[in-house]
């Protein structure tokens, strides 16, 4: 699969002129995380500058403080050797910055149009907005991307795709020196991600900087100029992509051998533990089948909405099935709801855990009950004292500080938040475990113990489910993995047969009988 | 020693200053506050208030909002009051006839807000209007007075010299605070409010936690109509029209957020008082009633407030002693 590898289209070194935008020594402190240490980086006028690192690597802290979201501790932004102060987003914005989040800043309610002016509408003489030049100057950004969108559209009306096009609309659209994308592929298809590429060259012959983060290093080695990789919130190397090769670049973000990286266990047992046939939902995912055995973590990797959340989300009752069977535990299921599956003895560790996981109302032990709060009954009654005994016990058991026995669980690192819900889990008892990102947005420390958690739970014959855009960790802590993309599963393998630029490949559709498409979407 | 700094950390540390702080000044502006015959009145006037105010807690722990109770208690009373005195049924009768009817408009404002999924605040802000509209029309719009003589102990009878409301309230708060804490029923109507998200994915009933929430809301609605209709041994379609927001003043004065998830019985008890002795202390300084409300609202959000400002002071604070 080298062929992914593709020099790049300019191949001289970067022009030996001044950079025009710089960051010199950036230190960004978060409460326990020492995000950005010393951090540095040039962006040359005309250059796409990929900013590449694992999940907390810090490049999107990065990304925010030169857009103003963050403020740094320490450390200078220049412009054209000007030292820049950024207090707020808008001073960015006005000093040429313009950034495309991960997360969208479109108002759903707004149409196309009103959304690509936010903030910043043209106005007529007599002071009120000029719809024509909105209309005229969104159709035109519009054109320039090659897009059918109606720009009168309420935004909230269109696909997840589409709205991440208007976001990039939105963006190239401020008059910029400098462009941040921070993912602008994940909710992409093949078709837009070729149209986004085009019209990034398009803006590198205008002479704009570009500092483009992904994920998707297939795509890094086709869009990119040089490369600057961060690993633990610390600068690793600066190149010109023609030097480097895909290895090198996993290697200098991962740090050391995957191997080492992973203490995978393997604990599977002949038993099966659900078997899913032939399942259908009307949330896309289409004709499903795999079994899961006793002890087994089985992984799910595709790309962000290539079903592979839905597939999960069918299992534990949250979508309905339009066809299909689902056996747990030799008993035929179709859970219609989270309920009848908690029930049965099934748990999820959501993707959000803030949003969808802890109960910050709460403190540890109340966290942890909640699933099965019966258990803590004495008579009729909850007993507060057996809640505090249970608790202690998991915090221990889980290893995590004893603070939580009587304060909000929001005080914990996300690491540990994380094993609160796991130790929520082991509570109610579950024999399958869904986990949807279990270690995102969290510090390798934390993730090295989330693996010997999952080594833990297959070890006493818990079965897990494991969706990770980390696909380094998907490959190394499943057992088996099933690639995933359009709701289908287009293979299953062991995991440690597969490397993650095969899945990257398989789940991306960029395989090999389409290089001639590739290049071509390069002119 | 340890105790002491835990209580001060706790929720409930903030509405008992601001209670106490209350109590302080109207003794200071009058001496007739700690008379017996004025306690007595207290905690006559602070039942209904406070026995709807457990209704609203509830509701508002799982994050939605009850602006009907005031309402279902114009609507009970008047129908109380038709049962009775028109239509001759026996009043304990009666009264279980309208503490159903209590249930059935909580169960109203329930089903709407969660199967209906309409918004709590609309869904109550109608039925605020139709449940009063109903009471004006089944009374023609006139008060029915004198509705029973056996009303009147409901609410002026004394048990070792000390007035009926006031175990009402100390058994109904008791009974709540039990559910609440030591319930799976009532933990859960915590977890909803908290995180209904999660409470989802964890399996909980969320809809019929908040299903739950509201028929309470009705039935403390409903009690307290009772008791306004034995308070005045009349039904007017007028009544209770300050209960409503005085019971929601209540639970967010006793720390209560209206987000959901934070919030309890004793707190809320704390906040009934507050009202009940700011008006009590009002009265009997004589200040007129248009006063007594602009000092009502003042009060709320001096409560509020100084529990939303606590951390922005404390780190100012902090910021200042580090700096010297």
């Amino acid at each position: 699969m080298s062929e992914l590898s593709v020099a790049p289209a300019q191949d001289q070194d970067p022009p030996p002129k001044a950079p025009i935008w710089e960051v010199r020594g950036i230190f960004k402190v978060f409460p326990g995380v020492q995000a950005l240490d010393d951090v540095s980086m040039t962006v040359f006028a005309g250059e796409v500058h990929a900013l590449l690192g694992e999940n907390g690597s810090g490049k999107s802290t990065l990304a925010k403080c030169i857009a103003g979201v963050h403020q740094p501790e320490q450390g200078e932004i220049l412009y054209k050797g000007e030292i820049q102060k950024f207090r707020h987003p808008m001073d960015a914005r006005s000093a040429g910055v313009a950034t495309i989040y991960q997360e969208f800043s479109l108002v759903p309610s707004l149409t196309v149009a009103e959304n690509i002016y936010l903030g910043r509408y043209p106005r007529t003489p007599a002071g009120t907005i000029d719809w024509k030049i909105v209309r005229q100057g969104t159709q035109q950004v519009l054109a320039q991307l090659a897009l059918e969108i109606d720009p009168d559209v309420p935004v909230g009306t269109l696909s997840v795709a589409e709205q991440q096009l208007v976001e990039i609309a939105k963006a190239i659209s401020l008059e910029s020196s400098l462009l941040i994308m921070d993912e602008p592929t994940a909710a992409l298809g093949l078709l837009e991600t070729q149209h986004l590429m085009g019209l990034i060259r398009r803006l590198t012959t205008q002479d704009k900087a570009i500092i483009y983060i992904s994920h998707r290093l297939d795509e890094v080695f086709k869009i990119a100029d040089r490369v600057t990789i961060l690993k633990d919130g610390k600068w690793v190397r600066t190149a010109p992509i023609s030097k480097l090769k895909m290895g090198d670049v996993v290697r200098s973000m991962i740090g050391f051998d995957i191997e080492q990286h992973y203490p995978k266990q393997d604990n599977t047992r002949p038993e099966t533990c659900l078997r899913v046939e032939n399942m259908s939902t009307e949330s896309g995912v289409h004709d499903v089948s795999f079994t899961l055995h006793v002890g087994e973590v089985f992984g799910l990797g595709g790309m962000l909405g290539s079903g592979r959340s839905e597939i999960a989300r069918a299992i534990y009752g949250l979508d309905r099935l339009t066809s299909g069977i689902v056996t747990f535990d030799g008993q035929k299921t179709g859970f219609r709801s989270p309920k009848e599956a908690v029930a049965a003895g099934v748990g999820m560790l959501p993707e959000n855990r803030k949003t969808d996981g802890c109960f910050f109302n709460f403190e540890g032990p109340k966290n942890i009950t909640i699933s099965r709060l019966k258990d803590v009954l004495q008579g009729p009654f909850l007993s507060l004292s057996k809640e505090h005994k249970y608790g202690l016990a998991y915090l221990q058991r889980m290893n995590i500080p004893h603070t939580a026995l009587d304060r909000s669980v929001q005080y914990l690192s996300g690491g540990n938040q994380q094993k609160v819900i796991v130790a929520r889990w082991l509570f109610s008892k579950a024999r399958l475990l869904i986990m949807d990102e279990p270690t995102q947005g969290i510090d390798i420390g934390a993730k090295l113990e989330v693996y010997n958690v999952i080594n833990e739970l297959t070890a006493a014959g818990i079965s897990i489910i494991l969706i990770s855009s980390d696909f380094p960790e998907l490959l190394a802590m499943s057992d088996r993995v099933a690639v995933v993309r359009d709701g289908r599963i287009l293979e299953i393998t062991s995991g440690a047969q597969l490397s993650e630029y095969q899945l990257i490949g398989m789940a991306s559709g960029v395989g090999k009988s389409e290089d001639g498409e590739r290049t071509s979407a390069e002119d | 020693m340890e105790r002491v700094s835990k209580f001060f950390r706790s929720t409930v540390a903030g509405p008992l200053v601001a209670l106490l702080v209350v109590v302080g000044l109207v003794t200071l502006a009058t001496d007739r506050f700690f008379m017996m015959a004025n306690l007595s009145n207290v905690s006559l006037q602070v039942a209904p208030v406070a026995i709807v105010a457990i209704g609203a807690t509830l509701v508002i722990l799982t994050g939605g909002i009850d602006l009907s109770p005031g309402s279902t208690v114009a609507l009970v009373c008047c129908t109380l009051a038709i049962l009775v005195k028109k239509m001759g049924l026996p009043l304990p009768v009666g009264i279980f006839l309208v503490l159903l009817l209590g249930v059935a408009c909580g169960a109203v404002n329930g089903f709407l807000s969660t199967y209906g999924r309409i918004p709590s605040f609309i869904v109550t802000l109608a039925t605020m209007s139709i449940f009063r509209g109903l009471a004006f029309l089944i009374t023609g719009g006139t008060p029915i007075f004198s509705v029973s003589d056996a009303l009147e102990p409901i609410f002026y009878g004394k048990f070792l010299g000390i007035p009926l409301p006031f175990y009402y309230v100390v058994v109904f708060y008791a009974l709540a605070s039990l559910f609440l804490r030591n319930t799976i029923q009532g933990r859960a109507i915590y977890a909803v409010g908290g995180n209904e998200s999660a409470a989802r994915l964890t399996g909980l009933a969320v809809n019929r936690s908040k299903m739950v929430a509201f028929l309470i809301a009705g039935l403390t609605a409903g009690i307290a109509g009772v008791l306004t209709t034995a308070w005045l041994n009349s039904g007017s379609p007028n009544y209770g029209a300050e209960l409503g927001l005085q019971s929601i003043a209540a639970a967010v004065i006793g720390g209560a957020s209206l987000v959901g998830g934070y919030g309890s019985m004793v707190a809320t008890l704390i906040g009934a008082l507050t009202v009940a002795v700011v008006q009590n202390g009002l009265n009997l300084l004589t200040v007129p009633a248009s006063w007594q409300e602009i000092t009502l609202g003042i009060v709320i959000i001096a409560a509020v407030g100084l529990d939303m400002w606590k951390g922005t002071f404390g780190r100012s604070l902090a910021r200042i002693f580090r700096q010297s």
